[in-house]
């Protein structure tokens, strides 16, 4: 799973963004946008890809299970990954996507220096993510996730091209 | 390294807040403040007033009726929160486009400081301490240190970066070890210039070392500063230059007996304030989440 620098792939700059907020899911079928997220630190965003469709989807969530707080899930489910995740897909489906043809890639879930992992909300973020998809036998394609690092992730919507901007520079998910 | 009286320039440069909020400051220390000592305190600064009033009205504070003097709004939210009010307001225009050198926009270090000043607040509920008087300024001003040494920053940046990201040292060392100095020890500097009570100097200079505070009556709210700061890092409000290079002291988490679940709940209940707060102010520059 290792990234590529952006620059040798030679981009093409669209003309439209689309921001997602955190606790915010974004689908699109319009190839020329850019999904972005921005800054996401123990947040994980999953980025779904239709090629067929040329459909992507994008969700920021910020915790992983809704138990945390089953009032705010039922206000924003996109906040967690457990209620969230499942919207995206369902999201997807509604721009007549089908499941098989959808490529999955992740980025986020870092940490700060912290011995005892209490704050460490990547982590569980990131775990909460893999058994969900596995159990919904759903694959990562790529991934980028854990670390110090803060992650700005754009989505291209008419190739899938992903892209994570982290520590400076700017690399191929 | 920085020579200590070019850091002393560049305190002495900063835009101060207004004198209002100075006066505010001494008021709201003391028990026999009433609303008509508040509102003469504020009413010579028209753009403060005006201010004040927008954040009092915002949905922050969900009151039921708009309040349109500094009377009513003391009346209504009483003088802590018109104290936060005020600096709220003065402080968000003090804050330039962009800090040089922590690579960081007004408009994400601004929610920065508006989530360390909420959730040092709501931390300090969820775990039902008793929340120590100043908490939320304490929290909004924790880092004004970046104000005067992002300058300097920006030439040693090179280095600073090479420390954090070739050896991972931790971002605050790093600035330690390449400037001799860091922003919690200039901000302490900052405070004092700005005649701001000495609790908010205190939080600033101990929040990324809480277990060398020197006065126990401080430890609460540095330990409480200390975590939401680790916290809105880890939610990814505020990344600069250091991103998530930051270590949380475990004791200061010990001491306030913080749980997973706490940090949870707290994190998805703040949300929407810390958005709400931090639009009434937006600053101008860049892109925040």
């Amino acid at each position: 799973m290792t990234a590529t620098p952006a620059a040798a792939v030679g981009a093409r700059q669209p003309t439209k963004q689309l921001v997602v907020d955190i606790s915010e899911i974004k689908v699109c079928a319009d190839p020329d946008t850019t999904i972005v997220t921005y800054a996401l630190g123990s947040c994980i965003a999953v980025m779904v890809y239709d090629p067929v469709r040329q459909a992507a989807g994008m969700i920021h969530y910020l915790l992983p299970l809704s138990k945390a707080s089953p009032a705010k899930a039922a206000q924003t489910p996109a906040m967690f990954a457990d209620t969230g995740v499942p919207l995206l897909f369902e999201s997807m489906y509604k721009l007549s996507c089908q499941k098989k043809d959808l490529i999955v890639k992740v980025a986020g879930g870092g940490a700060l220096y912290d011995d005892k992992g209490t704050f460490n909300i990547g982590k569980r973020n990131y775990t909460v993510l893999r058994k969900l998809l596995w159990k919904n036998n759903v694959i990562i394609k790529r991934e980028d996730v854990g670390g110090t690092k803060s992650r700005t992730v754009r989505m291209h919507v008419g190739s899938g091209r992903v892209t994570v901007h982290s520590h400076g520079e700017e690399m191929e998910l | 390294m920085i020579p200590t009286d070019a850091v002393v320039a560049k305190v002495d440069a900063l835009p101060t807040l207004p004198a209002a909020v100075s006066r505010l400051a001494a008021l709201h220390g003391s028990e026999t403040t009433s609303a008509s000592d508040f509102e003469d305190a504020i009413k010579p600064d028209p753009a403060l007033t005006a201010n004040l009033l927008k954040m009092a009205n915002s949905a922050y504070f969900g009151l039921r009726r708009e309040v349109d003097s500094v009377g009513q709004a003391v009346t209504v939210l009483g003088t802590k929160r018109v104290w936060e009010a005020a600096v709220t307001a003065g402080f968000s225009k003090t804050i330039p486009d962009r800090i040089p050198g922590y690579e960081v926009d007004s408009a994400v270090f601004w929610k920065h400081c508006i989530a360390v000043a909420i959730l040092s607040e709501r931390l300090s509920s969820q775990m039902e301490l008793r929340t120590p008087k100043l908490t939320f300024t304490a929290g909004l001003l924790h880092d004004i240190g970046k104000l005067a040494i992002g300058s300097f920053l920006t030439v040693e940046a090179t280095l600073v970066l090479s420390r954090m990201r070739t050896d991972e040292m931790d971002f605050v060392a790093a600035e330690r070890e390449v400037l001799g100095t860091d922003h919690a020890e200039v901000g302490a500097t900052v405070a004092d210039k700005w005649g701001l009570p000495e609790a908010i100097g205190v939080g600033a200079r101990w929040h990324h070392c809480p277990d060398e505070v020197p006065n126990e009556e401080d430890q609460v709210l540095v330990d409480l500063v200390h975590v939401a700061d680790a916290l809105a890092h880890t939610l990814g409000y505020g990344a600069d230059v250091g991103e998530l290079a930051r270590t949380l002291d475990q004791r200061a988490a010990d001491r306030l007996e913080l749980t997973v679940d706490c940090l949870e709940l707290v994190a998805c209940n703040t949300l929407e304030e810390i958005q709400q707060v931090s639009e009434v102010f937006a600053p101008s520059g860049g892109a925040g989440k």
